[in-house]
């Protein structure tokens, strides 16, 4: 635990590096409604540094990192025209454009190289669990430079039009996201570019409160992320990228209460819930009538949280057969997991395996697996039965249970009946 | 003479392999009579690798296809389908799962590939990287050239032979080099070396990527350099399709060193037949652990 925190805190470092340049400037995205721009530069930097790779060049050597940098500078200078040549095709369509060209050109080049499909890999996948100091003390000094340009130009570059004070905007986020795609992955670059910059151009109107709350939001949210993948044993990168999700949804639900009439916003929201829960329940009901058989998300969710829900349908037999078959499974899964750690084992401890004993440990393998199938097939047949035996009725009742959950004016309704 | 050795290239059965190890052992069984080609070029990862219209042509011209199986290639199955003539799709006289009678390791569900009526376990893939199963794969190889080309039996089983007597020669050879690594603690990116580590008694603790494609979690990595530091593993095996960073960040975090090895042929320079890539891949891991 301990250990894992140890290298947590310098990843969490560069996340924090990584929120406090990228909300800046998706907060200049939003604005400029250029969003994918990131993807494209990320792209063309990453054909660069192929082209580079395609010549012989080391891919951490200078000459790579040149040719990303001329390539995206001459990116920049596409990009700072496609607003005055956007004119009857939207600009994030010409960026589109150059995303997708430069994606497939670098798999063209690639395809011709050994080696290659790797070195792609390697430039737009980063992974931020093991990036670290080394990282850190590369990219605080760019990002403080391009904050310092940005901060001096920063009159010039708010008034937009000239093609150049754009070429100098395109240019400067190119830097950016080259590295921190190479650090962090398109996916995590995308949503703290993103997020943090929405969440502040949810909540205030000046660039300053913008990108305190988006710093502050996308800093938090990081924090929660790195836990939940510590926490619960999941990939960083990818727990970030949902914790962003999350995070915009909350301040999604947040907005109304905070910017209009709170008990209104409160209605709103309690009957959205009503109507969201009333049509979740409606739909299973109708699913369970006509497919029984089939998977149903909403009770199979309940089932897997709450075992003990299935005995409200199962019958006593039902029951007995599906946690038998269900002990069963586990059992021949633990017996197969024992037997490929006796053979682990066996590799270097003791005397060598013979053939034959490998072949007949191979078809035990094999013997624990089908078996274990078999069991699962009997599980889902003897669940499958039983939602067939109660369909009517379960189906009837949810629905009930749905119509009184929908915020429909049952009182109105009643007091209009004919009596 | 001139006019002949075209006209002879052109009678030469085509045979194509999925991978450039099963294209090696075809060579080596088929010697002049065969002509092998390999879709997957060296040091791309096979699991991953989508068909080229090129591949199609080859397809056309071949008569036996050679397949790794045990849901390693499995993209190969739609290419069959889709354009290859009926004797080569499964069950067909030129199909060869060079799979068959191999005693997989690892297996842990069964085959998610279209079946054909026998229990598949999808158990490790990487089979071809014992060579003791070479005797399996090559047997595999044998029998479908000599069902397309019985007039040449005699021939190819003289071919298989000779190399299972080179190989055997080889194996003990590199047994000895690697006596030294016995039970020596290794860690990999990827499971890729168990049938490797059976046969020369290597140790390999753990993988950097238990899932393909998934990367790893901090409480992996954090278990990973625990049992580094626990069991004293000082060497990281990569392969050089596979992500530098991670392994590079890895080795700095429990003082270890990269060793870079090819689980193909052609992966690494020298590694141009299937012996020679056991020659890299032994020298490369006595190496590392000479300078350690």
């Amino acid at each position: 635990m301990i250990e894992a925190i140890g290298f947590l805190w310098p990843s969490f470092l560069v996340a924090v590096c990584l929120v406090g340049i990228h909300a800046y400037f998706g907060i200049k995205i939003l604005a400029r409604n250029v969003i994918f721009v990131d993807l494209a530069l990320a792209q063309i930097a990453a054909l660069g540094a192929t082209v580079a790779f395609m010549l012989g060049h080391p891919a951490q050597s200078l000459a790579t990192y040149g040719y990303s940098l001329t390539f995206t500078l001459l990116a920049a200078v596409l990009l700072a025209f496609t607003r005055t040549w956007a004119t009857r095709v939207p600009q994030e369509a010409l960026i589109g454009v150059i995303y997708v060209v430069a994606a497939a050109a670098s798999i063209l080049l690639i395809d011709r190289a050994p080696q290659g499909a790797e070195h792609l890999k390697q430039i737009l996948t980063g992974n931020i669990l093991t990036s670290g100091l080394g990282e850190v003390a590369t990219i605080v000094p760019l990002y403080l430079a391009v904050a310092l340009v940005h901060f001096l130009l920063r009159h010039r570059l708010a008034q937009s039009g000239s093609v150049f004070w754009e070429f100098v905007f395109y240019a400067t986020f190119g830097m950016v996201v080259t590295s921190s795609v190479a650090l962090a992955g398109v996916l995590l670059v995308f949503s703290f570019l993103i997020i943090p910059a929405s969440i502040g151009v949810m909540f205030a109107s000046t660039l300053p409160r913008q990108l305190a709350i988006g710093w502050i939001a996308g800093v938090l949210t990081s924090a929660v992320g790195f836990a939940a993948s510590f926490a619960f044993d999941l990939p960083t990168g990818a727990a970030i990228v949902c914790a962003f999700g999350v995070a915009l949804a909350l301040a999604g639900l947040v907005y109304p209460f905070v910017r209009g009439n709170h008990f209104v916003a409160l209605g709103i929201t309690v009957r959205a819930v009503r109507w969201g829960v009333a049509a979740l329940i409606a739909g299973s009901a109708i699913q369970l009538a006509v497919t029984p058989r089939a998977d149903l998300p909403l009770i199979d969710m309940l089932e897997h949280a709450a075992p003990t829900f299935r005995n409200l349908y199962f019958t006593m037999a039902e029951a007995a057969a599906y946690q038998d078959a269900s002990e069963y499974a586990e059992r021949h899964r633990l017996a197969a997991e024992q037997l490929i750690e006796q053979e682990r084992r066996s590799r270097t401890q003791g005397e060598a395996l013979d053939e034959a004993a490998m072949q007949r440990i191979s078809s035990f393998l094999k013997s624990y697996a089908e078996m274990r199938r078999g069991e699962q097939f009997v599980m889902s047949e003897v669940r499958a039965r039983a939602r067939e035996r109660v369909r009517w009725s379960v189906s009837l009742g949810l629905l009930a249970v749905a119509l009184l959950l929908a915020p429909l004016p049952w009182r109105r309704l009643w007091a209009r009946l004919p009596r | 003479m001139g006019q002949t050795a075209p006209a002879r290239a052109q009678e030469r059965i085509r045979v194509v392999t999925t991978t450039t190890d099963l294209r090696s052992l075809t060579e080596a069984v088929g010697g002049d009579l065969v002509d092998a080609v390999s879709l997957v070029p060296a040091n791309f990862d096979a699991e991953e690798y989508q068909p080229k219209p090129q591949d199609v042509l080859r397809l056309k011209d071949a008569r036996l296809v050679v397949r790794v199986g045990l849901d390693y290639d499995l993209w190969f199955d739609r290419l069959l389908e889709a354009t290859a003539a009926r004797e080569l799709r499964r069950g067909g006289p030129g199909y060869v799962d060079a799979s068959w009678g191999i005693a997989p390791l690892e297996v842990r569900g069964v085959t998610v590939g279209p079946g054909d009526g026998h229990a598949h376990g999808s158990g490790n893939p990487h089979y071809w990287l014992d060579p003791k199963n070479a005797n399996f794969i090559t047997a595999n190889i044998l029998e479908g050239l000599a069902r397309i080309d019985p007039a040449n039996a005699k021939t190819y089983e003289a071919n298989r032979q000779a190399f299972l007597a080179r190989l055997s020669a080889k194996l003990t050879e590199w047994e000895t080099r690697l006596a030294p690594l016995r039970s020596m603690p290794l860690i990999a990116y990827h499971n890729s070396w168990p049938y490797f580590a059976r046969r020369f008694r290597l140790d390999f603790v753990d993988f950097l990527e238990a899932k393909p494609g998934v990367p790893p979690t901090p409480s992996h990595l954090a278990g990973i350099i625990e049992a580094m530091r626990t069991h004293g593993a000082r060497m990281v095996v990569r392969e050089p399709y596979e992500p530098e960073r991670d392994v590079a960040f890895l080795a700095a975090k429990a003082d270890a060193s990269v060793v870079v090895l090819a689980a193909s042929v052609g992966a690494l320079p020298g590694t141009g037949d299937y012996l020679s890539l056991f020659d890299t891949d032994v020298a490369a891991l006595v190496d590392a652990a000479a300078a350690r």
